[in-house]
Parts: structure tokens; C-alpha cells; sequence
């Protein structure tokens, strides 16, 4: 782990074993996409903050507000310097996703426990159904910032101007041959395609098997030499709702050094379904 | 609904909003497993809920008027576990009729949706479809 960029924010399943009474300074957190995973057993200290119920707000559309925010990181004893460590099923997905979401409330040390949940079972690790309660905090969260997440109008300006987009669907969405991934027909749209210029790397490319992630010289290997993509330029990640991506700009972000990356949240359920969006279909065009 | 279903839904109903959705863990738990006859369907990929992204196989028998559900799902997947649980549980024994008859806003009635959130909400759909489905043509 010590090749990556920032490798403080990657930690081990041997690391979080080791800190799992440091419960003053440290909250082990579990986001999984089945929202009663955690219910069956989790590993000791940990709490759960679902995705879907705890992070959005399906009124407007959006993630919660600053103060719900604040409101839910006091509930589970969660203070602005405490260091927050994510995992949870499907090789992080939805962890990297509460970790994005993290950081675009301004919380300043959060990690990804590395393999997430199948490591530390795979591992034969204690898993418990306990739910801890911890004493309420005083939480005060930032508004939620810009610089790690794109809009839809940033988006068209960033494409018109030939920057970096990252695909990171199957090469079925990418291509336009199907409208949403195997399984998931309610995050459809009605075209299928991909923004004009966007390079196709989906997201699990990025990890092994075990759902560690991969190398840095592997991952240098994909998204620089092959793609072509710079640490110092502009890059924006999107799929179809933000997850997936989410994973991505973890890995360019984080273990790549990329200065400037954002995920594109309304992702292909918004560009998708937009009257006057423009889209591609198809191989990208050889250069 | 059939009178099995009523019961049910009127026992998610005594339970407090914030703890219902885990009634789902029982089912879970009680699931049979698929009897070793289908296991070879099963092997072959037979029986499998497409719409659903973690491996769910659904099986329907129908011996006379009664309906006879099997199913076999991931334990690291325990709400569609759960899900799949409770139509087994609920409409084992049943009659067809009373299959075809199940209503689409199940969720709603169990008062479980709002706390699956809409995107969780429409994954069920697809294995709804598949029983009625099955159940419609081994009826045959």
C-alpha cells in the first residue's frame, strides 16, 4: 500500500482489527448496498450509515443537508476529528460512496478499510450482530463543497472543452447496447450511450479478485498509459448514479495523486434522459 | 389477498416503522434450503431472477390445485433473502389463483417501502414477476 499517492487513507483488515477498541479516536462505519447485511453481523464497534435511507434525500433528489448530515454523525458519536473508517459489501462500492459523501461534507480523515467486507470474512474475522451505541457529539459540518463533485452544466462546459471523462459503466452501457447494468432495470434511461469523449474504464478493473485494489504500478498502467489520462489534468468520473464512479475517484484521487477529480453523481440516469444532452454510441473513435 | 398474506401484513403492521424491515431476517433465516432434485436446474442456471443482481432461483410445482415454492438465495444478500422467504413461507400450499392474485404493492402494504428506499423498491418487481409467472405455467 505505501506505493499509493495517499496511501494514510487505505488501511488493512489486520490495521482495523488492531483499532477496533479505539472507539474514542476511531468509527469503524459499514455501507453495503442490502441495507440489512449489516443486521446479520458486522465487525465489533462498528455502525452502519446506509446510502439510500441515511445519505439521500429522495424529496429533492439529492444528498441530505448539512445539518441532517451533522445530525447523523453525532448520533454515532462521531466528532470532526475523529478518523472515519469505511467498509461494506460488493468490493467497497457503497463504502467509497459514504466516503465521497464524507468528504463533500469537509470531514478531514477518512479511510477505506482495503477488501471491505468479503476480505474480512474470507479472513475468518469475528463478525457480530452487537450494535454499539456511542455518547451524542457536537458534529458541525461544512456545506457540501464543489470541488469533488460535478454538475450537470460543469459537465457539458468540461466536455466541450475536451477534457477527461471516465466511463466507468460495463462496455454494454458504454456502448449503448443496453439502457442499465443486468439487475438493475429502475436505474435505466431511456438512450443508451456515453458522453461525447468519454474513455470506457469500468470500475472493477481497479480491483482484484479478493476486492483489494490493485497495484500502483497496475493501476498506472491502466489509467495513464492506456487511457492516456493525467494526474494533473482534469478528470471527471460518472456511471449511472455515482456509485460506481465513486470507486473510481477513490482510485484516481487517492492512490493516483490526481489533483483535479470529480464524480459526476447525476451520472447517466441524468445525461441519459436530458432533452438536448448529447451523446455518443459505439467504440470510441480510434484516434 | 389470500388469507395467509392478510395475516401477514397485519403482523408487519404491530411492529414500529423503525424496526419492521427486520422482521425480513427471520424469513431469511427460515428459508429452506432447495431441495437436492434442483439442484441440477440450479447448476444449469434454470430458475434465475435476472432482474436481480445477487444470484436468486425461484422454482414453482404445482400438484393439483396447491403451489409448491422453492428458492435459493445468497445469505450475504439477506433482504431479497428475506423477500424471497416470505412469499415462500406465505404462499406455499396456496392455490394458484391466489398467486395471480398477489398484489404488485406488496412493499407498500408490508409498510416496507419507505424504508427500503425507491431504488431497493423496484429490484422486487422482478421476482414477484418471475413467481406469478411460474407459478402460471407449472399451472398448466
Amino acid at each position: 500500500m505505501a506505493d499509493y499517492a495517499h496511501p494514510e487513507v487505505l488501511v488493512s483488515t489486520d490495521w482495523v482489527a488492531r483499532h477496533l477498541g479505539d472507539t474514542d479516536t476511531i468509527r469503524v462505519i459499514e455501507s453495503n448496498e442490502d441495507v440489512l447485511l449489516y443486521a446479520t453481523g458486522h465487525l465489533h464497534n462498528a455502525v452502519h450509515i446506509d446510502w439510500q435511507t441515511d445519505l439521500q434525500d429522495d424529496l429533492v433528489r439529492d444528498y441530505i443537508g448539512a445539518q441532517e448530515f451533522a445530525r447523523l454523525c453525532s448520533e454515532h458519536g462521531i466528532r470532526n476529528d475523529t478518523t472515519v473508517v469505511f467498509y461494506g459489501d460488493k468490493s467497497n462500492w457503497w463504502a467509497c460512496y459514504a466516503f465521497w459523501v464524507f468528504k463533500l461534507f469537509g470531514h478531514k480523515d477518512c479511510r477505506i478499510m482495503d477488501g471491505g467486507r468479503a476480505k474480512w470474512s474470507a479472513e475468518g474475522r469475528v463478525l457480530t450482530p452487537d450494535v454499539p451505541a456511542y455518547p451524542s457529539t457536537n458534529y458541525e459540518a461544512q456545506e457540501p463543497g464543489g470541488d469533488i463533485r460535478a454538475f450537470h452544466a460543469e459537465v457539458v462546459r468540461h466536455m466541450e472543452r475536451g477534457g477527461a471523462l471516465v466511463d466507468v459503466r460495463s462496455p454494454q452501457e458504454y456502448i449503448g447496447e443496453v439502457t442499465h447494468m443486468p439487475g438493475y432495470p429502475q436505474e435505466g434511461a431511456l438512450r443508451g450511450g456515453h458522453i461525447p469523449g468519454a474513455v470506457n474504464v469500468p470500475w472493477s478493473r481497479a480491483a482484484r479478485e479478493d476486492g483489494t485494489f490493485k497495484s500502483r504500478e497496475m493501476l498506472e498502467e491502466i489509467y495513464l498509459q492506456e487511457q492516456g489520462l493525467t494526474p494533473k489534468g482534469d478528470t471527471v468520473a460518472y456511471c449511472r448514479i455515482g456509485e460506481r464512479s465513486s470507486h473510481t475517484w477513490f482510485v484516481l484521487r487517492y492512490l493516483l495523486g490526481f489533483k483535479n477529480v470529480k464524480n459526476y453523481d447525476g451520472s447517466w440516469t441524468e445525461w441519459g434522459n436530458l432533452v438536448g444532452a448529447p451523446i455518443e454510441r459505439g467504440e470510441p473513435e480510434a484516434e | 389477498m389470500s388469507d395467509r398474506l392478510t395475516e401477514t401484513v397485519e403482523q408487519f403492521a404491530l411492529v414500529p416503522d423503525t424496526d419492521r424491515l427486520y422482521l425480513l431476517l427471520d424469513y431469511a433465516e427460515q428459508l429452506p434450503p432447495l431441495p437436492d432434485r434442483l439442484s441440477a436446474a440450479r447448476e444449469a442456471g434454470l430458475g434465475r431472477v435476472h432482474e436481480c443482481q445477487s444470484p436468486v432461483f425461484l422454482y414453482a410445482e404445482v400438484e393439483g390445485e396447491t403451489v409448491h415454492l422453492f428458492a435459493d438465495v445468497p445469505r450475504e444478500a439477506p433482504t431479497v433473502r428475506g423477500l424471497v422467504g416470505l412469499l415462500v413461507e406465505t404462499y406455499e400450499g396456496a392455490t394458484p389463483e391466489e398467486v395471480a392474485a398477489l398484489p404488485e404493492d406488496l412493499l407498500y402494504r408490508l409498510g416496507i417501502a419507505k424504508q427500503l428506499g425507491m431504488r431497493r423498491q423496484q429490484g422486487f418487481a422482478g421476482v414477484l414477476h418471475r413467481l406469478k409467472t411460474s407459478v402460471a405455467e407449472a399451472a398448466r
